[in-house]
């Protein structure tokens, strides 16, 4: 009699609904929006292709385009030089602390892009910037020799910030690599040169092509740096355009729409060819075979200046964002001399943003934000990943590329498409944190995805199979078997999606309001609005907390993983 | 159907195909089945052959196309009624190869998972588990972590797992293929002693042949999705009916020829013509006269002699190729004409290679069947 609805049905199907929701909706009435002629709630309304004229048919669009690419293209090759180069530094050479490369590659990965590329505004504004001011005086010339709110500047502050990701990539297909190929070059009686450029390279090539493609899509989908630095410099990309069209009175939400249209043609088409080669590239990478020892170069006196040369990268990209905010978050005001610095160095900065109302609200808001996506993003890939892996439910795998679309959706994007499903729809949660983390949810559903998926793969089907033979429901398996099985996947994919809910700008710069502002909202608020002391002080909190919840669920993690094992 | 009473598990013309389309495969093909309460029944087979597909339909974690499954008279899979009772409401224990103990948990929770799961009350709970760790010697290793046990104590686990709710048959799929070898041939002797002692119907799926003559009251021998054939072991292994069964179960000896008509209209034929000359064997199969045929006969049921043995039929001259010494007996290989024996025997009177000996292959143990049944060899 409950033969169709019991509890499984219930929950799959409640799942599954969940996913087109989040996935499919805010698309859907993107589309919508884009040919309306007026703004959401608007009952006077009408369809019209005229965002799109008015977005095609402007000088603006071209120049807004080559803009985009150029920064993508320039951030894209920056990012693979130095990942690259640190990859091969760190698993091909005999490179003196190469060991400790990854952990301190991983460390930008805790300061929020805001916060990065706030630092180096305050290190390299041509007036006021810390090491142009240094330069001026040591050198005695009138203009500070660095600008950073020109494309070089905004190529550098995104590079330095995301060549971690390249970094990690990279070196995994160096390691994936069958050594015995270049082994068999050198036998042939070619040099070291020779067998980089005729076999090393074309079989990483693919690895570095599907890598290039990815940091591509997230250039293309930077906010922080196009918004904070592009700007003001004249220089328009799609996603700072995007966000200057809802945010200009009145604002055109039919215009920012059909950008946000484009843009995720342009992301979408990105993502769809990195799987593709991403899919060849692994068995390109498999085929080579047995694991072997990789051969490492002996680069003789050179090792100490590749060393160098690395820590001196991981320096430039992690501690001096970190310290430059420090030192910015005790001065009393912003562009106060060297030799006075430490004379006038105070806490008003905490003690006033402390005292502010609306940080309160943001710390409260994004910390609850950030669990709550992270909690309900790993429940909702659990049950989705079961799915996909363990279930023989029809349609699974569209299922599975369905929770990971969202990956192709730029930050903006999202924002914009939420607006428009909000303000239609007959759901009150704009202007709320609910809307936020609705967005939250989407946006991180691939990450949960790829954390539950692979460590789902890992359960033995009998495990599942056992717990039914034991006369176990399927809820009473998933809750008593598959969770406890899937904890440190489950923990893992936690940690991640509860820090980057933190970090979240892009998005939630669309959707806030003063009861539901959050962190990176607000630190780009301080600074937008000069007050560079405060955002400052607000980062340092911020980068303090992210800590704190790293560390935390860190040991956490370490703890379960114990009882598990 | 008319031994409902004491066929705890019926199946009915089990179908079921792998994949759709023109990837379709059959992998159970008209498969039925009655299993006797409180017997151990053995699916046996080569990989491939359906034995553990017919297992997992009748725990329900697969679903066939076709067919009728029963448990203990209740319908629990019918293709035609449209009913497929789930795996956790089917009245069964389960045994799988890889153990499925649950590492998150220590010994104790793992075989009270089947009464947690039924909402029993706690003191029922402590007491059946503890007589169940009881019966596999498990005591007193309530509290240890599953990763923490050696193979063999996983497996006895997996079995009070599967016992503690007292289900009416027990599933054990390849349970003991894991084990190392000392291990196994134990544990055969253990699983015997508690199915016999419980009385509880056991199905056991297994590609090892010798297993499954130690531990079964009856074998059903499977090749490509279908039964080959049903007995108890004696007779599968000394009178089979096929040559799949005759080869599967151990080595024979055999060889072509055309079956002799028999002597009067009615009687089965007995006799066959082969290039060894005319031998006679006792008939398991329908055998037409003039139909090309096998004769088998296994190696231990061979006589081998010095002397021409004072036998009225089914003697055979040959040499002496090869003696090997095995500890409990020799084997050796004999050639009548171009036809080469095997023959296992405890006494051999020392005869070196190349001497003339003489065979005799007792027609008891001589075993017929159609030459052209290839279906069941793939």
């Amino acid at each position: 009699m409950s033969r169709f609805l019991n509890f499984q049905t219930l929950i799959l199907t409640g799942c599954i609904l969940l996913v087109f929701y989040l996935a499919i909706l805010p698309l859907f009435m993107l589309l919508y929006g884009s040919v309306r002629s007026a703004p959401p709630g608007d009952t006077g309304a009408f369809f019209t292709f005229k965002n799109y004229f008015e977005a095609y048919f402007d000088l603006d669009f071209y120049r807004l385009t080559l803009n985009s690419i150029l920064f993508s293209l320039g951030s894209c090759f920056l990012t693979l030089l130095i990942g690259s180069y640190l990859a091969w530094v760190s698993e091909r050479t005999n490179t003196p602390f190469k060991k400790m490369f990854v952990i301190l590659a991983l460390i930008p990965f805790i300061i929020p892009g805001i916060l990065n590329t706030i630092s180096w505004i305050l290190l390299l504004n041509p007036r006021t910037g810390m090491v142009n001011v240094l330069l001026q005086e040591l050198l005695n010339i009138r203009t500070g020799p660095f600008n950073i709110y020109s494309l070089s500047g905004m190529i550098w502050v995104e590079s330095i910030h995301h060549y971690p990701l390249a970094f990690l990539l990279m070196s995994a297909a160096f390691r994936n690599m069958d050594t015995s190929m270049e082994e068999a070059s050198l036998v042939a009686g070619a040099g070291n040169l020779k067998t980089f450029r005729h076999v090393t390279l074309p079989l990483v090539r693919p690895a570095l092509f599907s890598v290039a493609l990815l940091i591509f899509i997230q250039a293309i989908e930077a906010f922080e740096v196009p918004a904070l630095l592009g700007i003001p410099a004249k220089i328009s990309v799609f996603t700072s355009k995007i966000f200057l069209a809802v945010h200009q009175f009145p604002p055109n939400y039919g215009l920012a729409s059909s950008y946000a249209v484009t843009l995720l043609v342009i992301s979408m088409t990105g993502v769809f060819l990195y799987t593709r080669i991403a899919r060849r590239g692994e068995n390109y990478a498999t085929v080579t075979g047995k694991n072997y020892r990789p051969r490492v170069i002996d680069l003789g006196r050179w090792k100490y200046v590749t060393a160098t040369s690395a820590i001196l990268i991981f320096f430039i990209a992690a501690v001096v964002p970190a310290l430059v905010m420090l030192w910015t978050s005790f001065a009393p005001y912003y562009g106060i001399a060297f030799d006075q610095y430490f004379e006038k160095m105070t806490l008003d900065n905490y003690i006033s943003v402390l005292k502010y109302p609306l940080v309160g609200i943001a710390f409260r808001n994004s910390f609850y934000l950030s669990l709550g996506a992270a909690t309900l993003v790993m429940l909702l890939s659990s049950v989705i990943a079961w799915i996909t892996i363990k279930s023989r439910i029809r349609g699974r795998q569209y299922l599975d590329y369905l929770a990971f679309s969202p990956i192709a959706i730029p930050g903006i994007v999202l924002g914009i498409s939420l607006l428009w499903v909000y303000l239609t729809l007959p759901i009150p949660v704009y202007g709320t944190i609910w809307i936020l983390l609705l967005a939250y949810l989407t946006k991180f559903m691939p990450y949960g995805m790829r954390a539950s998926s692979s460590s789902m793969i890992q359960i033995h089907k009998e495990l599942e199979e056992a717990a039914y033979a034991s006369g176990g429901t399927w809820f009473q398996t998933f809750r008593k078997i598959i969770l406890p099985l899937l904890v440190p996947g489950f923990v893992a994919g936690w940690i991640y999606v509860s820090i980057v809910s933190l970090r979240e700008l892009s998005t939630s710069i669309l959707l806030y309001s003063h009861d539901s502002m959050v962190l990176s909202v607000l630190t780009f608020d301080f600074f937008d609005a000069g007050r560079h002391t405060y955002a400052a002080a607000l980062g340092v909190l911020m980068m303090l907390l992210l800590l704190t919840m790293a560390f935390a669920a860190r040991l956490l993690g370490a703890r379960i993983g114990i009882v598990n094992k | 159907m008319n031994d409902d009473n004491d066929d705890i598990v019926q199946i009915r013309s089990l179908e079921k195909y792998f994949g759709e389309g023109k990837n379709r495969v059959s992998v159970l093909d008209d498969v039925s089945l009655d299993i006797r309460k409180g017997s151990l029944f053995t699916f046996l087979g080569p990989s491939g052959c359906g034995k553990t597909t017919t297992l997992r339909c009748v725990a329900g974690l697969e679903k066939p196309e076709k067919g009728t499954i029963k448990i203990g008279g209740d319908v629990v899979f019918s293709s035609q009624d449209r009913i497929n009772v789930p795996t956790n409401r089917r009245p069964i224990g389960m045994v799988f190869q890889s153990y499925a103990v649950w590492p998150h948990m220590t010994v104790f929770e793992n075989v009270a998972f089947p009464l947690m799961v039924r909402h029993r009350p706690w003191q029922e709970i402590k007491k059946k588990v503890t007589e169940v760790l009881e019966i596999v010697g498990l005591q007193g290793l309530e509290e240890r972590p599953a990763p923490k046990l050696s193979g063999g104590q996983q497996q006895r686990v997996a079995f009070a797992r599967a016992l503690v709710n007292e289900p009416r048959v027990m599933l054990l799929d390849e349970p003991l293929s894991n084990l190392d070898a000392k291990l196994r041939e134990l544990m055969r002797f253990e699983i015997k002693a508690l199915q016999r002692r419980l009385n509880i119907t056991t199905i056991f799926v297994t590609h090892d042949q010798s297993e499954a003559l130690a531990i079964s009251d009856r074998i059903a021998v499977m090749s490509a999705g279908k039964i080959v054939e049903v007995g108890a072991p004696e007779s599968l292994y000394s009178k089979p009916k096929t040559r799949f069964t005759a080869t599967f179960l151990g080595q024979t000896n055999m060889s072509e020829g055309r079956v002799l008509a028999s002597l009067t209209q009615t009687a089965q034929p007995t006799r066959i013509e082969t290039k060894s000359g005319t031998l006679s064997f006792t008939p398991t199969t329908a055998l037409k006269s003039n139909q090309k045929a096998s004769i088998s006969i296994r190696p231990e049921h061979i006589q081998i002699m010095a002397e021409k043995p004072d036998e009225p039929e089914n003697v055979l001259e040959g040499t002496v190729k090869e003696v090997v010494f095995m500890g409990d007996s020799y084997h050796c290989q004999v050639a009548v004409g171009d036809w080469i024996l095997l023959v296992k025997t405890q006494v051999f009177t020392g005869r070196g290679l190349g001497e003339r000996v003489f065979l005799h292959l007792n027609p008891h143990f001589c075993t017929c069947f159609p030459a052209d049944e290839k279906e069941f060899i793939e």
